[in-house]
């Protein structure tokens, strides 16, 4: 049952993340309309090439149909109405370079392939980075809390697209155990196939691999410290005088040092994504980041714009789902009371 | 003046004295290497593709351009980018941060919201965007370290807003206000003092920032347009097909300097926190 806190606390949220989802919009909307770049010139140019014979007359009414194609025929006011309007129902114009092809389509055929990279790998990192965080804070002092400490300091500061480099360097073309790059073969067509979900996570290992390993690191030296910094407080001492069982007393410890990591994961999405952006690009992996990647290269900024008022969305999101998990698992939102 | 009891504990620390040997090796080898390794990064100085020898001991890239200098060089600037972020988003956040705990109120919530705002929108993608838009020309070092900085100080803000909140009771505190000092002296002669090694943690942490948010960004083709720092080297490694044509030598070393700086100085900060935080100290 929701209580009122939680429908209260979860309104909230849900209201501050539209406000922010709209000022990211607008940092989009004002970054990329500062940019000097007339895409209807270069059309115009292209089209003179292709056909010398055109009469001024057709030449406007092209110019025309373009201008209006682009949406740049309005006032920059109104431009921003309608794009935010757009925004919100999912269509965001057209691109630049392939005309005539809409950027939600360039962009959902690339969004599946982000989510499937990063929404398991980060959970995977996230989890697994987080129990051995808490073993070896619970194991304070032992050598495996202090390997693991370096360990993962180490790996905390590891580029994610390096360590793929250095994946994708031994596992592919050294060892010629995986496949060098991309998500699936360049001769097969996405379908739902066993043959083509068999080579997909084929190549799927080891730009997983990448962001899962640089992912852990981190996760382990913040619940490492949670850990040392939950076992010190006065319940846990009290548990430990009344005579309880380790596994009781870790079974508490974890619970509470987790809370925060909760909020901590929300938090570190946003990163998430942006290194698998940069994964993406060195696997040739079909992703969000390989398009941006091009888009920016192709100076194509309705692509631009649409990678990032996508991504921002799809974060957002996973923000509130995690806001909501973040309710259910803290009892002092959950059924209200003292406020923290 | 004597030297306080801190600092012995810190010497005695040998996490401690092994991340700052690693990162003064760093600093020195990125100053002092060009002095005696004079090679010109940009120069086509040999051979391309030629293996790490005594020649060229980390070998050459596909133009001929010496790796070893590359790596001096680009270190050099990867630091400087990084120090430059720090000094950009600090005081940024110290300000919020302090402005936000001290005064409470209307301009604590203005503050925060604004500092949530930015926390919430991903600093990368931020990042990216500024940079993908500013002219090529215009994308020099300082640009860069401009753009990560000004957009990952919120989470500094915050925490500064934290520690002000839960210093504001203390009883120096009321005793400065009996005394007719106003809150701008609060917060800056006060409280700030009282949470140093704090601030010191968030300038490393924002010095790490930087160096992999500019990696990060040249990787994507909007980092440093005409310059050299670990991220361009490994984005000429990643455009150049260093990997498909095997060429080891071009994309290890940047990226291991990239992990000894960055690690060294977290190892640093791990180790200063044990130190000084009574909750960590050992049993």
């Amino acid at each position: 049952m929701i209580s009122k806190s939680l429908a209260k606390y979860l309104g909230f949220r849900l209201a501050f993340l539209l406000v922010t989802y709209i000022v990211a919009l607008s940092i989009v909307f004002i970054m990329l309309r500062l940019v000097p770049t007339n895409p209807v010139d270069r059309l115009i140019t292209q089209l003179l090439q292709l056909n010398p014979n055109i009469t001024p007359e057709q030449l406007k009414e092209y110019m025309k149909a373009y201008y209006a194609l682009f949406e740049l025929d309005k006032p920059l006011w109104m431009q921003y109405i309608t794009y935010l309007s757009k925004a919100f129902r999912g269509d965001l114009g057209f691109s630049y370079i392939n005309v005539g092809r809409r950027v939600s389509d360039i962009i959902m055929s690339a969004l599946p392939w982000t989510l499937f990279l990063v929404v398991p790998a980060t959970l995977a990192a996230w989890f697994v980075g987080n129990s051995i965080g808490a073993y070896a804070g619970y194991k304070r002092g032992s050598l495996f809390e202090k390997t693991l400490l370096i360990v993962s300091l180490i790996l905390s500061q590891t580029p994610y697209y390096w360590l793929a480099m250095l994946l994708l360097f031994a596992f592919a073309y050294r060892l010629n155990i995986f496949p060098p790059g991309q998500a699936y073969p360049p001769t097969m067509l996405p379908s739902l196939t066993p043959q083509f979900i068999q080579a997909a996570l084929y190549h799927y290992i080891l730009p997983f691999l990448s962001i899962f390993i640089a992912g852990l690191g981190g996760w382990a030296i913040g619940m490492r410290v949670l850990t040392i910094y939950e076992l010190g407080s006065d319940y846990i001492l009290f548990t430990e005088a009344l005579g309880a069982k380790d596994s009781i007393v870790f079974r508490y410890v974890f619970r509470n040092s987790m809370i925060p990591q909760v909020t901590g994961l929300a938090l570190s999405l946003g990163g998430a994504v942006g290194g698998a952006l940069l994964t993406e690009i060195v696997f040739s992996y079909p992703g969000m980041g390989y398009v941006l990647n091009r888009a920016i290269m192709q100076t194509d900024y309705p692509v631009v714009q649409g990678v990032f008022v996508i991504l921002i969305a799809t974060l957002f999101l996973a923000n509130f789902l995690v806001d909501f998990v973040y309710a259910l698992i803290d009892p002092r939102i959950r059924i209200g009371g003292e406020k923290v | 003046m004597t030297i306080p009891s801190i600092v012995y504990d810190l010497l005695r620390n040998r996490r401690f004295l092994v991340g700052l040997s690693l990162f003064l090796f760093v600093v020195c080898f990125s100053l002092i290497g060009s002095l005696i390794y004079a090679r010109d990064p940009f120069d086509m100085s040999g051979p391309p593709e030629q293996p790490p020898s005594r020649e060229y001991p980390l070998g050459t890239d596909r133009m001929g351009r010496d790796i070893l200098a590359q790596i001096i060089w680009g270190t050099r600037y990867s630091l400087y980018v990084g120090v430059l972020t720090a000094l950009i988003a600090m005081p940024i956040g110290i300000v919020i941060g302090a402005v936000a705990g001290v005064e409470g109120g209307i301009v604590d919530e203005l503050l925060m919201g604004l500092t949530n705002i930015v926390l919430t929108i991903p600093g990368i993608l931020l990042a990216i965007l500024i940079a993908a838009t500013l002219p090529s020309g215009l994308r020099t070092y300082e640009i860069v370290a401009f753009v990560i900085g000004i957009t990952s100080w919120p989470w500094l803000a915050r925490a500064v807003r934290a520690q002000m909140l839960s210093l504001r009771e203390r009883e120096f505190v009321y005793l400065s206000k009996m005394a007719g000092r106003g809150n701008a002296r609060i917060a800056f002669e006060d409280l700030l003092p009282n949470i140093a090694t704090y601030v010191f943690m968030a300038f490393v942490l924002f010095v790490n920032g930087g160096i992999l948010g500019e990696a990060g960004l040249s990787l994507i083709g909007v980092g440093p347009t005409r310059g050299i720092t670990l991220g361009v080297v490994l984005y000429w490694a990643a455009t150049m097909e260093a990997l498909r044509r095997e060429l080891w030598w071009w994309f290890i070393p940047a990226g291991v300097m990239i992990v000894l700086s960055t690690a060294s100085l977290m190892i640093i900060t791990t180790a200063v926190d044990e130190v000084f935080n009574p909750r960590l100290r050992g049993k």
